[in-house]
């Protein structure tokens, strides 16, 4: 819909329509939300991984013919074709495989703090098998490709089987334990 | 647990619950804005009529869709409320597939004077009726509450 300062292009004749004209109800039309309900089912793995996620662990799968670590675990191994073997309950901390900052927020407003974002390799688990995930805690310059970082937790009670019951994973400083 | 063991708990597989964003905002246009304008001051409808074959269209058009000719805003007429029932069907479920404690009669309307339709509920207590060919009337909202669409209309009821 054009603006009130723009002009109507000459090739184009017809009838213009402003936002100004929806917002004061100079015209008529009709606004509806449709209700689009969807259920996706998780699987046995998926189901499993969330909730050893509400429980305050990561969890994984193992495929002895590859001698991979899946995560998030896969009860198929699509490297071997075979049915993956045993769960494997993995550390709460990785390296940052991948990362971007932000300055747009989920519905692409601008924002002045960043969101930082990226894919964590999970320590424990095989070479670039890890999870995407918010980072916190940190400043947008501090961030880079290899950084060691741990999640940090909700408090139990308000963790619902979901992958944000991380809240966010941080820098592990020198010397911590882990 | 491996990958062949069987599942007998249908409730052990999580499920992941959304909903998707899908609101829309539909103009009415040059010929519906005038129309539902209409509505909302009277109890009566618009019609344009194509000054050329003479077709009366119902919800009104500015363009005849037979002589591509733009219809003049002097042929635009205007016409009661008024029509007679082409085909019905009863409702047992709402759009949601609940069932409804009273079944509704939606019926296609010939509004009268013009060669188009409208879609609507016959208020009535007798469902054992012959509703094909009746003649029915619009009944609105009262006039303060209108808001210029369809819903304006809140039923139709059988006219002698």
């Amino acid at each position: 819909m054009l603006k009130e300062t723009q002009s109507y292009p000459k090739y184009a004749p017809g009838t213009y329509v402003s936002n100004k004209d929806i917002i004061n109800k100079n015209i008529t039309y009709t606004w509806w939300e449709p209700e689009v309900q969807y259920s996706w089912s998780l699987g046995p793995a998926y189901s499993r991984f969330l909730q050893e996620l509400k429980e305050g662990r990561i969890i994984g799968r193992t495929c002895k013919k590859c001698n991979r670590v899946l995560i998030p675990p896969r009860m198929f191994c699509e490297y071997c074709y075979r049915p993956t073997d045993d769960w494997i309950y993995l550390k709460d901390t990785g390296t940052i495989e991948t990362y971007s900052i932000s300055y747009l927020d989920p519905n692409a407003q601008r924002i002045k703090d960043p969101i930082l974002i990226g894919v964590i390799s999970i320590d424990g688990a095989s070479p670039q098998h890890g999870i995407m995930h918010y980072f916190g805690e940190m400043k947008p310059n501090e961030i880079f490709i290899g950084m060691k970082v741990k999640a940090i937790w909700k408090p139990k009670k308000e963790r619902t089987g979901s992958i944000t019951d991380i809240k966010y994973f941080i820098p592990i400083k020198g010397g911590e334990k882990i | 647990m491996t990958f062949f063991e069987k599942q007998t708990d249908p409730t052990t597989p999580m499920h992941w619950y959304g909903n998707m964003q899908a609101d829309y905002l539909y103009l009415s246009g040059v010929a519906g804005d005038k129309f539902f304008k209409h509505i909302i001051k009277n109890d009566t409808f618009l019609a344009t009529k194509c000054p050329k074959c003479n077709k009366t269209f119902f919800p009104p058009r500015i363009y005849c869709e037979d002589c591509f000719l733009e219809i003049p805003h002097s042929d635009w007429i205007e016409i009661p409320a008024k029509g007679k029932v082409e085909l019905f069907t009863i409702a047992t479920v709402d759009t949601y597939g609940i069932k409804l404690e009273k079944p509704k009669v939606v019926c296609m309307i010939n509004i009268d004077e013009t060669d188009g339709t409208l879609l609507g509920i016959i208020k009535t207590d007798d469902l054992e009726e012959e509703f094909r060919g009746i003649h029915v009337e619009a009944v609105f909202k009262s006039k303060n509450k209108r808001e210029g669409t369809l819903k304006d209309i809140l039923y139709f009821k059988k006219i002698e």
